[in-house]
């Protein structure tokens, strides 16, 4: 059996989600914690994955990715990564689909601290970056978790945005869910079952450990 | 170390317009809930920014609106325990201590964190979490964690409120035995009146938002100079009256209902004048009820009212007795110590007179009780 899905899957998966973590999480913060002015329309465009059509998110990408777009030019010209048709085009695709995902419940994690323990750290003398190293990431903990973990399995499972802007290359771009999806219309069942157990299983463990490890402290 | 400040703070349907300054003593806020204790403490200490004003600690700005300095929180260096004490919950009673001197070095972060959980009694729950700890050891560890970072000033926000009243008052012993160690500039919020009595050296009374009152505990005890000061300090015996006449020291007021009122004049106070209106007023605890088989002492032979006993509430340590003034529907508010109050035989509908000391009757002349 070809493993190349299951190794190309994590990889974009946790890419992705790396990603989705680092800028959500100041994403969260930010819209937590911060009034400024275009805050709604900031929301509404981070929270777009999870109303429009992955066919149409991945359209938007390829567009802008592209050779023609302008941030595809420039990528390309400047820095010489080429994205589209490649994995890291499905790492893009994956990270804005699992972004609001993962923005969300750490948003609301966030706002559930409460804000006079932030206070009680800067009157101790802590700058704004120690308090959100040591007290508000701490226990916001189990929503940047969950968020973690709905924002992989997001990743794991994108498909439409990620055959728009990667494509179907075996060996290069199939992920799980196109290999999937390939092996049903060719047919091949045993294949098609054996990809569906192995997402059942990873998907169920991954839950099962986050909530038995995540399970509160004080 | 001292604190001055004017601050000027509008919300959508509230106000805070209060300055005063204070030094190396213990000042408590008193007044009612929802007049913006809270608020004030946070404007100065940074949490919160004022519209207008300015803040001073030892005579150099940490805010003033008009030349924009504004220092950030983290170096106001003000010590602040809130009323719930935000005790970090995932760390323990030790860390929660150190958190705010982390940046010593080791040995001298755990002496000092040593140092602080044997004065506070915490010995032995080092590695507990908060959630772990009854109300008093979390205050105590507040507290420690506060101290431990050698605040300019402190800031302590209603401390015992959720406590009952055993713990209280063994804290407020800790808290006075602390204060003398580390005088600090210290306020302290509360709006129980007889913590307002036993901690505070002076008192700033504030109402709505706005101040009423900045002055030692007698003055403001005493002499209120305001009818909503004498008010939130629970004395309920207030009246008002005209001036019929000054004679040096005594000011006689009358009242339809009490008649003529010797009182004796607050040299301090404001001016009297013959003729003009008064609020005046007497504490509950300063009333005597004379005891009928003994003569008259001279100290109380001024402003005998006779009535009757309308009803006692016991209170501990004290009784609290309704007096009706014969012949009227006023009454008065009496407060007696038991010992007193069983030597009297007092009970509803027995017939007593009482004296209202000329010395402890205070006088606000009416054009300054409208301001």
């Amino acid at each position: 059996m070809d493993v190349f899905p299951v190794y190309l899957t994590l990889k974009v998966s946790v890419v992705a989600t790396f990603f989705s973590v680092a800028i959500g999480l100041a994403l969260a913060w930010l819209m937590a914690r911060k009034d400024f002015w275009g805050k709604g329309v900031l929301d509404a465009i981070i929270m777009q994955p999870l109303v429009i059509p992955p066919t149409v998110l991945g359209y938007y990408l390829l567009v802008l990715l592209g050779r023609s777009g302008t941030v595809g030019r420039f990528l390309e010209d400047v820095l010489g990564v080429t994205l589209v048709f490649t994995w890291k085009g499905a790492v893009v695709a994956a990270f804005v689909a699992s972004l609001p995902l993962f923005v969300r419940p750490a948003r609301a994690a966030i706002e559930g601290v409460d804000k006079n323990m932030e206070n009680a750290a800067r009157l101790l003398g802590k700058t704004e970056w120690e308090v959100l190293k040591t007290i508000t990431v701490p226990l916001a903990w189990r929503g940047i978790i969950a968020g973690a973990v709905m924002a992989f399995a997001r990743a794991t499972g994108e498909f439409g945005a990620t055959l728009m802007v990667a494509g179907n290359i075996p060996g290069m771009t199939q992920t799980l869910s196109i290999a999937i999806y390939d092996a049903v219309q060719m047919g091949n069942t045993k294949m098609a079952n054996m990809l569906v157990g192995i997402i059942t299983i990873f998907s169920f463990l991954v839950l099962y450990f986050v909530n038995r490890f995540t399970k509160g402290r004080y | 170390m001292s604190l001055s400040f004017q601050v000027k703070k509008h919300l959508r349907r509230f106000s805070i317009d209060v300055g005063f300054s204070t030094e190396e003593e213990l000042t408590v806020l008193f007044g009612p809930s929802g007049a913006g204790k809270s608020l004030l403490l946070n404007v100065l200490s940074g949490i919160a920014r004022p519209d207008s004003g300015f803040v001073k600690i030892n005579d150099i700005e940490v805010f003033n609106s008009t030349t924009g300095i504004n220092i950030p929180i983290r170096e106001r260096r003000i010590g602040y325990l809130f009323q719930d004490y935000a005790l970090f919950p995932h760390m323990t009673v030790f860390e929660n201590i150190a958190y705010g001197i982390n940046h010593l070095s080791k040995n001298r972060m755990k002496a000092k964190v040593e140092e602080l959980i044997a004065l506070m009694r915490l010995i032995g729950f080092e590695d507990r979490l908060p959630k772990e700890l009854s109300g008093g050891q979390k205050q105590r560890t507040a507290l420690a964690r506060t101290l431990a970072t050698e605040p300019r000033i402190l800031f302590l926000d209603e401390p015992f409120s959720a406590l009952d009243y055993q713990v209280r008052e063994k804290l407020r012993a800790d808290l006075s035995l602390i204060h003398q160690r580390y005088p600090m500039t210290t306020i302290f919020v509360t709006h129980d009146l007889e913590e307002a009595f036993v901690m505070g050296e002076k008192i700033a009374i504030i109402n709505n938002g706005r101040l009423e009152q900045f002055g030692t505990k007698d003055e403001v005890f005493y002499k209120p100079k305001t009818r909503n000061v004498a008010k939130f300090l629970g004395s309920r015996n207030i009246f008002t009256g005209r001036v019929a006449s000054l004679n040096g020291t005594i000011a006689i007021i009358n009242n339809p209902d009490v008649g003529e009122i010797k009182a004796l004049i607050d040299i301090k106070g404001p001016q009297l004048l013959v003729g003009e209106d008064v609020t005046f007023g007497i504490r509950p605890e300063e009333i005597m009820v004379i005891r009928p088989d003994r003569p008259i002492d001279k100290k109380i032979q001024d402003n005998i009212l006779d009535g009757e006993v309308v009803t006692t509430i016991g209170k501990g340590a004290s009784h609290t007795v309704y007096f009706k003034i014969k012949g009227t529907d006023t009454n008065l508010k009496i407060e007696i110590p038991n010992f007193a109050y069983r030597k009297l035989n007092l009970s509803k509908g027995k017939q007593i007179s009482v004296s209202l000391k000329r010395e402890s009757i205070w006088m606000i002349p009416e054009k300054q009780v409208k301001v």
